[in-house]
Parts: C-alpha cells; sequence; structure tokens
C-alpha cells in the first residue's frame, strides 16, 4: 500500500513537469500576446512590441520557460505581467475559494447522491427506482448555466431566500460564507446528483447478484446487516473513483458557476489568465488544479483499495 | 497666445449665425463651449439671440424613468458594478470600461462632458484659441491639491502631456494626439496658464485633452509610474488603501482636499464612498441589481436586459450615445475596391428595422457619414438611405456583378455585433448578395500585429467603437490615410482636404461648407457603413441619483447621492 502511495506520489513530478511545457506551448499558440492584452485593441503595434520587449515576452520560448521554471521550483512563483502583482497570493485566493465550494458541494453531492442510488438499487425496477432514475438523470442533463440563472432569479431576486452572490461582504464570519455557498451548490448537486447516483445504484445492482450475499441472505443474516456490511461497501467501489474524478472539476472547472454567482474561483482566473496571455498566473493555477486533481484520485484510490482487500493486497 | 478678443468676437459670430438661422441654439452652446466661452457669457449669447438665456437649450438625458430629483443626501456608500478591468487602471494606458471609470473616481481632465457632450471646466477654467486654431491657452482652476495635498500647477500638466507623449511610451494619447501635439508643445506660462503648441490647426482640439480622452488625466509632476502602489489625482474620491483587489473590487473614499462644491455652496462629494465589484457576465449584474446588491451599472446591454426597464425599483437613464459598430469594407481586397458594390450593401439595409430589432428603436440612425446633426450638432444633415433594391441591384450591374456576390463578414462575438451580421445577412440577401458569417472572440478578432490582426485586414468587418466626442475625432482614427485604425484602408485625397480644411478654422460658416463636402465624399464612397449610433443606458435603482456623464464609461460621482428609499 505504502509502495503504491510512493510510487504514485513519485509519477506526479513528471507529469507535472510535462504539464508545466504543455501550458507554455499551448499559450503560444492563442492569439495575441500580453502587450496587446495590456495596452488594448487601439494601441499602436510600435507600442505593444516596445511593451512586450519590456516585460521580456519577445524572448524565446524556451528561454522564458526556463525562466519561470527555474523561479517556480525556488518557490519564487513570479509576477502577472497583465496584473504587476505577485501570483502567489492572487492564485492562492482563488485556490481557497475554489476548494471551499468544491468541499461545500461534496459534502452535499455525496451522502445525497449515494442514499439515493444505493435506495434506488435495493428496490430496482420499482416505481421508485424508475422515479429517482428519470429524475435524477432530468436534473443532470440541464446546463449550470440554465439552472444557476433560474434559481438565482428564483431564490435570490424574487423570493430573496438567498443571497444573489456567492461572497459575503468584506469583514463577515466567515461561518457565513456557506451560507452564501448554497445557491451556487445546488446547480452543482443537479449535476453531479445523477451521475454519482447511477454509479451507486450500479453498484449496488451489481452486488446484490453476487453469490456471497445470496448465501449471506440464506443464511438468514439481517437485512440491514446484508446491507451496510456487504452491500455498501463493495458497491462503493466505482462510486469512490467517480467521486474522486469529479474533484479536479469541482475546484477548477466551475467558470459558469462562479461568473453567474461573481465568486473569485481559480476556474474564471484560469480562463481570463488564458485569455489575456498571462502565462505566469496560468502556469501557477493550471498545476495547482492538476496537483489537487492527482491527488484526489490517490485519495480515492487509497479509499478503493481500503475497501477492497484484494487490491488492497495486490490480488 | 490667449487671444480674448478673438473668443470675444467669435461668440458675436455664433450669435449672428444663430439669429441668421444658420444654427440652432444648441448648436451654439456646443461650438462656444469648445471655444472656452464661459457659462455666464454663453448665457448672454443665448440671451442676445432671443427666448431667455439658455432654457430648452441643452438637451437632458432621454431617461425613461427620470425623476425630480429630490435634495441631496449627505453620506452613505454606493455600490456599483464595472466589468473586470483588463490589465489594471493605470492611466495612461487605461482602454477599457472597468479601468476607466477607477481612474475616473479619482484622477481628473482639463475639461469634461456633462450629458450633452458638451465641454464643461474641470481643472482648466477657460480655453482658447488663437486665430488659427494652432495655439491653445488653458488656464487653470486655482487652490487644487492632490489627495495627498501637494498643490495642482501648470507644471502638473505639462508633465502629464509630456509623459503620455513620450514617443517610446506606452499610452493611448499618442495615437490620440497624433499629428496634433507632440512632446514638448505643452508649455507652462506662468503658474496657472498652460500653452499647447499644436502641430496644425486643430478645431476641436479642446475635446483631445477633455475627460473623452482618458489617457490623458493630470497626474502630478512628481508621479513615480505605478499607480496602484500611488493612485494619485485631483478627483472627489480616492481609492481606499488594500482595498483593490484586481478583477474583483476596489472601494473608494472620500478625498479630502477636493476642491468641488455644489450649486448651494456645499462640499462635495456627498457620498461618503463607493464600493465597486467587478463583474464581467451581464446577466448576473443585472441579477445583483434586481435583488438589490448593487445600486447601479454604469453601462445597461439592451439584449437581454429588458426586464431592467421594467422594474419597479430601478430607473434606466438613457443617453443619445456617440459610440458606432462600424461595418467597414476593406477596399484593398476583392470585391470591395469597387465603390458600387459597396453602395450596394448601404441600399440593402432597413436602418429603421435594425434599431427597431437591436434598439428597440431607440438609437439614432447613421447614413454612413460622422457628420449626423442628430448626434453631433452643428453638422449638416446628409442625405437618407432608405432600403433601396431597385437601386442596390442597379449598383450591382454597375459594379460588374449583376448577379450578385458572396462575402464573409467578421465581427467579434461582443454586444450586438452578432445580431447586426444576422440582419445585414438576411437584408442583402433579396439583392443577390449572400453574406458569410464569421463570428470570432474578440481576442482573436483584435489579435495579432497591425498587419495581420483581423478587424484592421480582413475584407468586411464590423468593430464596436466607443463615444467620441466629435466627427472630427473619429476621421482622425479611422479614415485618414495615417490613421492608425484604418480600417478600411481608405485614401481619398478630396476628403482629406475637406478635412484638413475644415479642422484649420474656426468660422462656423466655413467648417459648415467643409463638413459638407467631407461628409457627401464620406457617404458617397462609403468606405464603411454607419447604420446607427447606439444609445447608452445606465441603470440603478430608484433611490440613486445625480451620477452625471453620457453613459457608458462616463460615471461621474461627485454629485450622487442615495435617499433612504
Amino acid at each position: 500500500m505504502l509502495r503504491l502511495i510512493g510510487r504514485r506520489l513519485l509519477l506526479m513530478v513528471p507529469t507535472l513537469v510535462l504539464a508545466s511545457m504543455l501550458i507554455f506551448a499551448l499559450a503560444e499558440v492563442l492569439p495575441g500576446d500580453v502587450g496587446r492584452s495590456i495596452l488594448g485593441p487601439y494601441a499602436t503595434q510600435e507600442q505593444v512590441e516596445q511593451l512586450n520587449r519590456e516585460l521580456g515576452a519577445d524572448r524565446p520560448l524556451y528561454e522564458r520557460y526556463l525562466s519561470w521554471a527555474g523561479g517556480f521550483v525556488t518557490g519564487d512563483w513570479g509576477e502577472s505581467l497583465l496584473l504587476k502583482t505577485p501570483v502567489f497570493p492572487v492564485v492562492m485566493r482563488a485556490f481557497g475559494n475554489s476548494l471551499l465550494l468544491a468541499l461545500f458541494a461534496l459534502v452535499i453531492i455525496v451522502p445525497t447522491s449515494i442514499v439515493v442510488g444505493v435506495f434506488a438499487g435495493l428496490r430496482r425496477d420499482s416505481a421508485l427506482d424508475r422515479g429517482i432514475t428519470i429524475s435524477t438523470l432530468s436534473m443532470t442533463v440541464i446546463p449550470e448555466f440554465v439552472s444557476g440563472v433560474v434559481l438565482l432569479y428564483i431564490f435570490a431576486v424574487w423570493l430573496k431566500w438567498l443571497p444573489v452572490s456567492a461572497m459575503p461582504p468584506e469583514g463577515s464570519p466567515f461561518y457565513e460564507r456557506f451560507y452564501y455557498l448554497i445557491l451556487p451548490a445546488i446547480p452543482l448537486m443537479f449535476l453531479e446528483l445523477g451521475y454519482i447516483a447511477r454509479m451507486a445504484r450500479v453498484g449496488t445492482v451489481q452486488v446484490l447478484a453476487m453469490p456471497y450475499i445470496r448465501t449471506a441472505v440464506l443464511k438468514g443474516v439481517p437485512r440491514s446487516r446484508v446491507v451496510f456490511g456487504h452491500v455498501l461497501r463493495n458497491a462503493m467501489v466505482p462510486t469512490v473513483t467517480v467521486i474522486g474524478s469529479q474533484v479536479g472539476w469541482l475546484i477548477g472547472g466551475l467558470v459558469v458557476i462562479e461568473t453567474l454567482f461573481v465568486y473569485p474561483g481559480i476556474g474564471k482566473l484560469m480562463v481570463d489568465a488564458a485569455q489575456y496571455h498571462d502565462v505566469v498566473m496560468l502556469e501557477a493555477s493550471v498545476l495547482l488544479v492538476a496537483v489537487v486533481y492527482m491527488f484526489a484520485n490517490l485519495l480515492a484510490d487509497i479509499v478503493v483499495a481500503l475497501l477492497n482487500p484484494r487490491i488492497r493486497k495486490g490480488g | 497666445m490667449a487671444d480674448e478678443k478673438f473668443t470675444r468676437e467669435y461668440g458675436y459670430h455664433l450669435v449672428d449665425e444663430v439669429l441668421a438661422g444658420r444654427m440652432t441654439r444648441r448648436q451654439l452652446l456646443v461650438r462656444a463651449s469648445v471655444f472656452g466661452l464661459s457659462a455666464t457669457a454663453i448665457g448672454s449669447l443665448l440671451a442676445a439671440c432671443g427666448g431667455g438665456g439658455g432654457g430648452g437649450t441643452t438637451a437632458s438625458p432621454s431617461a425613461s424613468g427620470s425623476a425630480a430629483m429630490p435634495a441631496p443626501v449627505m453620506g452613505g456608500t454606493l455600490k456599483a458594478q464595472i466589468p473586470p478591468e483588463t490589465a489594471g487602471f493605470d492611466p495612461l494606458t487605461i482602454f477599457d470600461q472597468g479601468g476607466i471609470v477607477l481612474v475616473f473616481q479619482f484622477c481628473e481632465y482639463l475639461l469634461t462632458l456633462d450629458d450633452t457632450n458638451a465641454l464643461k471646466p474641470q481643472l482648466a477654467l477657460e480655453w482658447t484659441p488663437n486665430s488659427d486654431g494652432t495655439v491653445w491657452t488653458f488656464k487653470l482652476r486655482q487652490g487644487v491639491k492632490f489627495n495627498n495635498g501637494q498643490p495642482f500647477e501648470a507644471a502638473d500638466v505639462v508633465a502629464t502631456f509630456d509623459r503620455a507623449l513620450n514617443p517610446k511610451g506606452a499610452s493611448g494619447a499618442l495615437a490620440s494626439l497624433g499629428g496634433i501635439l507632440k512632446q514638448g508643445g505643452t508649455v507652462a506660462t506662468d503658474t496657472y496658464t498652460v500653452t499647447f503648441n499644436l502641430e496644425k490647426p486643430f478645431a476641436d482640439f479642446p475635446y483631445l485633452v477633455c475627460s473623452s480622452a482618458y489617457n490623458t488625466a493630470i497626474l502630478p509632476r512628481n508621479y513615480k509610474g505605478d499607480i496602484v502602489k500611488e493612485p494619485i489625482g485631483t478627483g472627489p474620491f480616492m481609492l481606499k488603501p488594500n482595498s483593490y483587489v484586481p478583477k474583483q473590487r476596489a472601494s473608494f473614499v472620500k478625498n479630502p482636499y477636493y476642491w468641488g462644491k455644489d450649486a448651494q455652496g456645499n462640499q462635495l462629494p456627498y457620498l461618503d464612498g463607493i464600493d465597486f465589484v467587478m463583474i464581467q457576465d451581464e446577466a448576473a449584474a443585472n441579477a445583483q441589481l434586481q435583488a438589490g446588491a448593487i445600486d447601479v451599472e454604469p453601462q445597461t446591454v439592451y439584449q437581454g436586459a429588458q426586464a431592467l426597464f421594467v422594474d419597479p425599483n430601478l430607473r434606466v437613464d438613457s443617453y443619445p450615445g456617440t459610440g458606432i459598430r462600424e461595418v467597414a469594407f476593406n477596399i484593398t481586397k476583392d470585391p470591395w475596391q469597387k465603390k458600387e458594390l459597396r453602395q450596394a450593401v448601404a441600399y440593402c439595409l432597413d436602418r429603421k428595422a435594425i434599431n427597431d430589432t437591436l434598439y428597440n428603436g431607440r438609437a439614432n440612425l447613421g447614413y454612413d457619414t460622422f457628420w449626423e446633426p442628430t448626434v453631433f450638432p452643428g453638422s449638416p444633415t446628409p442625405p437618407e438611405r432608405a432600403q433601396d433594391y431597385n437601386k442596390a441591384k442597379q449598383l450591382l450591374a454597375a459594379g460588374g456583378m449583376p448577379n450578385g456576390f458572396t462575402a464573409t463578414l467578421t465581427t467579434s462575438k461582443y454586444l450586438e455585433n452578432p445580431q447586426l451580421v444576422q440582419l445585414i445577412q438576411q437584408q442583402c440577401k433579396p439583392a443577390g448578395i449572400t453574406v458569410t458569417p464569421d463570428i470570432m472572440s474578440s481576442t482573436a478578432y483584435y489579435a495579432g500585429a497591425n498587419d495581420v490582426t483581423p478587424w484592421l485586414n480582413y475584407p468586411w468587418t464590423i468593430t464596436e467603437w466607443g463615444s467620441r466626442p466629435t466627427p472630427g475625432v473619429y476621421v482622425q482614427a479611422m479614415l485618414l490615410p495615417n490613421s492608425t485604425w484604418n480600417t478600411s484602408h481608405w485614401n481619398n485625397p478630396q476628403f482629406v482636404s475637406a478635412f484638413d480644411s475644415y479642422q484649420g478654422t474656426v468660422d462656423t460658416a466655413a467648417r459648415t461648407k467643409y463638413a459638407t463636402q467631407a461628409s457627401q465624399i464620406q457617404q458617397d464612397d462609403t468606405p464603411i457603413i454607419v447604420p446607427y449610433y447606439i444609445t447608452q443606458f445606465r441603470t440603478q435603482r430608484k433611490n440613486v441619483y445625480g451620477i452625471k456623464g453620457p453613459g457608458s464609461f462616463f460615471f461621474f460621482c461627485d454629485e450622487a447621492f442615495k435617499t433612504a428609499s
């Protein structure tokens, strides 16, 4: 098990190096340059070229990459060319916001979808199963920009039950942030519920068909013990893997939700950085999300290994 | 040197023009403001024209829900949305609404614009040209201090313009003042007098140093160049320390040194401060406004915002804008070398239908010239261009394309540009012109060097232009052979000659003559189509009053206040 963790951690290093190179190269392909982003469409080309020279943005790609990478590995994340401010606090603030929203959403989504999915699996082919399947699937197919706008207008603009933005005013106590995150978390729940609940349902249905479950039932083991002791534990393996793969998206992929609910998260930061050629900002934020993504998957694998001794022991 | 005699005589000349019926009272107001006539002098002129002193001459903004102004309330904080600033708010390089609105709160200009686009004093009290418009003298306001307590003097104005016009600098002023004023051309005659020595006569020069020329904000002579570390200016507010989070928020508090007082002598600003929140998405900003989370959005985009117009808690003020959507034919590319084909497209357009669809009929129609009297008072009236398919077909035949042709129309996915492409596509079809839409992101549309960027090089484009205060500023930017943003690559010597004559004289009759010539040439040659002049909308909660400026990024809050409900 420890060897598995060690191997996965070591694998992260070349993955991140490769990712950082790709980001630099891809940013180069995007139309425009940072000088034009700063000075706008109406600056003359001479002014743009002059600024690019001053910023060092006209140096060869490899030179800029090595210069950035040299700083990054020694803890210097660099300065945003666009905002003229150190990247580290900006990225960490946005990352912290995204992490909070993702965790808050997961706390709502994971138990709800597992309960719903397992319940549907246990009542396979019943009206309840079909009802759960249809309703969760319907929620999943609604894009978050549609459900988000509708929820925003119903609960924030018309009923005024919930705040219209995801950030409380400056100086509010920390716990108040959760109240502000309720509305943005709901469209995420809509999206994820159907997906995770279906995995939980399928896992439950498959496990229920296993001979050892039949044996346990025939032996007279109480149904609650069958469900909690055998079904749940084994049915969770695919569900946990899916949840692990969703964490990265929940942190770095919520551009629409962040835009709609005016939430300064890392998704919007990455899009802006890419759009305006702020490569230093883009590198820091994408690599951070990549690390989270890899850790989330590693964590999911560890949980799966704990749930399934055959994986843990290499069987 | 200033020529006060000339200014006085010019005032009499304007009165003669009004009395002779060659000029309206509103036109007099605008022209008088260009030549720095004081409010009292203008009032006297209007009285001399008969009918009282100025009543009815200033077109107030056609606020759809304009309410009677209650007594000002001191204190309170205004919560305002702006789009995120692309690259900070350096006054020398700002170009987008977010950055400009931030600068307008703590910086000031020699002159500013009122709600009708007429010039009015800000840091300069008087401005006069010499007789041929090559030397302009500005008398500065005395007793003004920067927000660090440093007194404002002529040396600060000289330093500001020399900094902005540094040939190796990055300021947008280099383009707007290019060929008119160069570094070293600004001289302090005494502590409170500045003289601008122009490279050529330019009758609209005051507009190039007003708030519309937003890169000419007056900064102190000892400004070091980092506006975030040193947010210094003479404006009514000042940046609250540590409140600026790029692209998220910025807070401003009262500038204790501010010089402004209202008509009753009360110290301005009324508000204690302004909290700006940067919101990119228009739907999100509209929801925030409707929910009461913010008090005002400086620019409301009509498309998608219809709910705001009927919300009983909101007031939408509309301002006849000078911004345009420029439909440019690159005359160096096929098939647009032929004037007849450009004209054919112009006659395919039903401009009223376009206005009705895109602006619910609230925009001013354009007829492919910048001298449009409904937008720029004093301009000669151009012939209207109604939709006429017979004429379009004749022009197609004359242009060697009797069966029509296919052309790609490129624009950015921004504001109503994509919808305008669709309308042009539909309206060109009956004449046999097949339009292929090419909609790209704003980043891609403006990307690349000037010789490759789509907006300056593709055959047929639509580009959005914000407010410009005079036809001359538009022409200077895009219709002269040396214009930096000559999208059409147009080079018409007759037009250049007429335009130079127009800018080189201050005589009203001569200006009208040359404007008529230039306007006729522009419309006839049709290097660009100007289907309409946009209308600007600003939306606020009903308890918010006194925000000034003709819409868009013109967002002046020195006399803004909030009532209890």
